[in-house]
């Protein structure tokens, strides 16, 4: 009985001593160095003008982009699902291909990194954003992307020729997916306690130039210095303000959905 | 000769076999319902939950299986759910001595407020511990206790190199010791003063992967209690402290945790008194610092409120908030004797059960010469643990009569006043608290041995509903279920086999014109032997389902619902 008493007191004891990591409070945050190697990272935020947690949740991302650089991190703020409905004086953020992104997942706020996530049938929460965005900015880059954008203030045109170039051997089912962004809009958004008549949508994910999928460019093995360019033209919609839109390029491999590679600039 | 031995010892195994077991299937035909705004199924028809559960012992050894499949889930459960396969699968040898497991386990230390894993399949609830577990009963009265091993994540793999980027559990590894003083010591073993205390010790072992901040990946949880009893008076008590767990629940605080929960109880025939105190600081205890939801979780915080189980008296149910809560219970049950004016022939049992909720108080720290409360990376705040907020979650006064009438009459009737904060509760930012009066009677008419009759009436009227409600159209959403409700249930039962019931629930007092609806249902059940059957149909309305303070939300629904279940 002594015996075995001693030997549980002793299993106890080690384990409680081994079992304890006091953190420093003085010392809580991460010193974080992004890769510096160009790879970007492409975080869809999904969201909704009617639901409460989103401002928090997108404020969280936002502060995770300034961190690590906003030449790092792009956002794209998906308005998809139920809470994204527009009523009354809500503002109707919803698109066709943010809603076939959205998957018919039932809540907001949700994400995805570089499609992250999306691809396996999951969706990540705010919390988890952070490491797979840890892992997808040390990642090696095998495209770049030069996005250019040219606006006609008359007839509201805007021309986009996106150029791909293979910084590295690779080989995959390679898809280019072009995108209209506007920031900035001032609306109607459901916050803690109530409604934010002036609430200020960052991101906002107008629509693609290409559809959800966006099109393939090459299949099969890419070499070294590869290049291929694509032209894109859309008419601006009178409602969107040209002076906060900006296209978004991103390159993603269609046999596991992730994105390799996101290049944005403003039309204007 | 070796033949004959062979069959003997085979014959006298399978004679001390035994296998038991149960079934349940519970599924649900989705139908689009304008009247109660379901325009869309969103691709969903049907769902079905089902498990099997095999049992078996001989001797002193024993293991089961439990089967699950949700193809796909209900409305209501967690995606993550969707699949099928073999959730819980266990072994076990005890001789009296020794108990050793391995597979996946249940288990609770003291009142579970460092550690306790279990099952709810109403909740869609799973956090088995798929590992170890070594019991050790040295001497009468002693037993030892230690568990170590990986918690079930819905269906993720429980290898760690198959983890995902949102999957990253920790293990978990526990020691309990429990002394019973009155087994222990032969002068205590027929004395009226009862004592046992015991402790407890829990970690976590997970992988810091986050971005910003320094996550201790060793997390410990400490708990001592002891339970006294002295003639008709019991008390016990139980305290348990946590070092610092940065968390998403807790918004990434280093501030240690603590929890406390006592009680003291008097009883004797036709009398029983219990008063209740909790107090609950930070103590979100799960093995990964991520999760959210009702996963993952290593402890569990015992709610001390009154459990309702009437359709509208349970509509409102408090769910423990880890984060902080200030809490007490008093219930007293007194039986009024037989014979006497107010017992009647069969006696009356009276209930009156009171509880309350407030939130902790939080005083603000100071940061970088800054006052902050709550902020990310911080120790989050200071807290009295002797004072108790302004801020009420839930207060629930109920008093209850049960009475059999005479040989075919049998009556229960309660008046329950309710405050339910819904904003901290279910979420509903901006919300008004409930405040409302509840009242039901349900009385049976036996009309033969065979034959009876029950009726259930209910109301439910809130007060000051309409008060501040100048709601935007985008919040309808949130006062789906408020207002006045109404509630008729006539069930005729011939036993033992067939029971039918119809009932409506009505949310006439609803501020919102267009959710003034009706909740018609009509079930049929069928019972032979363990076996039962129930095929129901109509409307269910938005509420949650809770169990020991855990709740989900069940979302509105209409269509016809099947549970089949058995056991042997």
């Amino acid at each position: 009985m002594k015996k075995l008493s001693f030997i549980f007191l002793v299993a106890a004891t080690m384990l409680f001593v081994s079992s304890c990591d006091k953190i420093d409070i003085n010392n809580t945050h991460k010193p974080f160095n992004p890769s510096g190697q160009g790879k970007t990272v492409l975080i869809k935020d999904f969201t909704g003008v009617r639901c409460v947690n989103c401002p928090a949740a997108a404020e969280l991302v936002h502060q995770l982009q300034h961190a690590l650089g906003e030449d790092n991190v792009y956002i794209m703020s998906v308005h998809a699902g139920f809470l994204a409905q527009p009523v009354g004086q809500f503002p109707d953020f919803t698109t066709p291909e943010g809603t076939e992104w959205y998957n018919g997942n039932e809540s907001n706020p949700l994400f995805s990194v570089d499609h992250v996530a999306l691809t396996d049938g999951n969706t990540l929460y705010v919390e988890q954003v952070d490491t797979p965005l840890a892992d997808a900015l040390f990642e090696a880059q095998t495209f770049e992307i030069f996005t250019e954008a040219t606006y006609d203030e008359e007839t509201r045109q805007v021309d986009v020729v996106a150029d791909v170039v293979a910084t590295a051997e690779t080989e995959g089912n390679f898809y280019v997916t072009v995108s209209l962004l506007e920031d900035s809009i001032v609306g109607r958004q459901v916050v803690p306690g109530g409604v934010d008549t002036a609430y200020v949508f960052r991101n906002v994910f107008r629509g693609t130039l290409n559809g959800a999928d966006g099109d393939i460019f090459h299949e099969g093995p890419v070499y070294l210095d590869d290049e291929y360019t694509y032209k894109y033209s859309i008419e601006l919609n009178p409602a969107y303000n040209a002076d906060q839109c900006y296209i978004m390029t991103y390159i993603y491999d269609r046999t596991d959905g992730k994105i390799m590679q996101t290049d944005m600039v403003k039309i204007k | 000769m070796i033949l004959g031995t062979l069959s003997l010892h085979a014959q006298s195994f399978l004679e001390n076999s035994q296998i038991s077991g149960s079934f349940q299937t519970d599924a649900q035909y989705y139908m689009l319902d304008k009247g109660i705004d379901i325009t869309d199924l969103y691709g969903k028809k049907f769902g079905i939950n089902g498990f099997g559960k095999i049992n078996y012992t001989n001797g002193n050894f024993s293991a089961g299986l439990r089967f699950e499949a949700f193809l796909p889930e209900l409305n209501g459960f967690r995606n993550e759910l969707n699949g099928v396969g073999l959730a819980n699968i266990f072994a076990t040898y005890d001789n009296g001595f020794i108990g050793i497991t391995v597979g996946d386990i249940y288990d609770q230390f003291g009142s579970g407020l460092v550690f306790r894993s279990y099952e709810e399949w109403s909740l869609g609830m799973d956090n088995s511990l798929r590992g170890m577990r070594v019991i050790v009963r040295p001497t009468a009265g002693v037993t030892l206790k230690g568990v170590y091993g990986r918690q079930r994540f819905y269906w993720a793999p429980y290898l760690e190199r198959d983890f995902n980027y949102d999957d990253y559990r920790g293990i978990v590894r526990g020691v309990d010791g429990e002394w019973n003083l009155n087994q222990s010591i032969p002068a205590m073993n027929y004395s009226e003063f009862k004592m046992s205390i015991g402790g407890s010790f829990v970690s976590k072992k997970q992988y810091d992967q986050s971005l910003f901040y320094y996550i201790p990946e060793n997390v410990g949880a400490a708990a001592g209690r002891i339970n006294l009893g002295y003639g008709r008076f019991a008390f016990t008590t139980e305290y348990a402290y946590k070092i610092n767990d940065p968390s998403a629940i807790n918004n990434f605080i280093y501030k240690e945790g603590q929890s406390l929960l006592s009680s003291l109880s008097y009883s004797q025939k036709g009398l029983g008194i219990v008063l209740q105190v909790k107090r609950t600081d930070n103590m979100s205890f799960k093995s990964m610092y991520t999760a959210k939801q009702n996963d993952l979780d290593i402890n569990f915080i015992p709610p001390i409120n009154y459990t309702h189980t009437h359709s509208l008296p349970s509509m409102y149910t408090y769910s423990t908030q880890p984060n902080g809560e200030m809490a007490a219970q008093f219930q007293v049950n007194y039986t009024i004797p037989k014979g006497t004016w107010l017992g009647g022939k069969y006696g009356t049992k009276l209930t009156l059960n009171m509880s309350q909720v407030n939130d902790i108080v939080r005083d603000s720290i100071m940061d970088q010469g800054q006052m902050t409360i709550n902020k990310r990376g911080t120790l989050g705040y200071a807290s009295n643990f002797f004072a108790i907020s302004d801020h009420r979650f839930f207060r629930d006064i109920n008093f209850e009569i049960d009475k059999k009438i005479s040989r075919d009459w049998h009556l229960t009737a309660q008046y329950i006043n309710l405050y339910y904060d819904i904003e901290t509760i279910e979420g509903h930012a901006g919300a008004p608290p409930v405040q409302a009066n509840i009242a039901f009677l349900d009385v049976t008419y036996k009309i033969n041995k065979k034959q009876s009759i029950r009726l259930e009436l209910q109301g439910l009227w809130e007060k000051e509903v309409k008060k501040g409600y100048a709601y935007d159209e985008s919040e309808k959403k949130d006062y789906q279920k408020r207002g006045d409700w109404a509630f008729g249930l006539i069930e005729y039962t011939i036993n033992p086999h067939w029971s039918f019931s119809i009932a409506d629930k009505w949310n006439y007092g609803n501020p919102v014109p267009e959710f003034r609806d009706h909740y018609f249902t009509g079930t049929v059940s069928y019972i032979h032997e363990a076996t039962r059957i129930m095929l129901s149909g109509g409307r269910q309305s938005e509420g949650v389902v809770c169990v020991g303070g855990v709740c989900r939300t069940v979302p509105a629904s209409s269509g016809v619902s099947l549970t089949v279940s058995t056991s042997f």
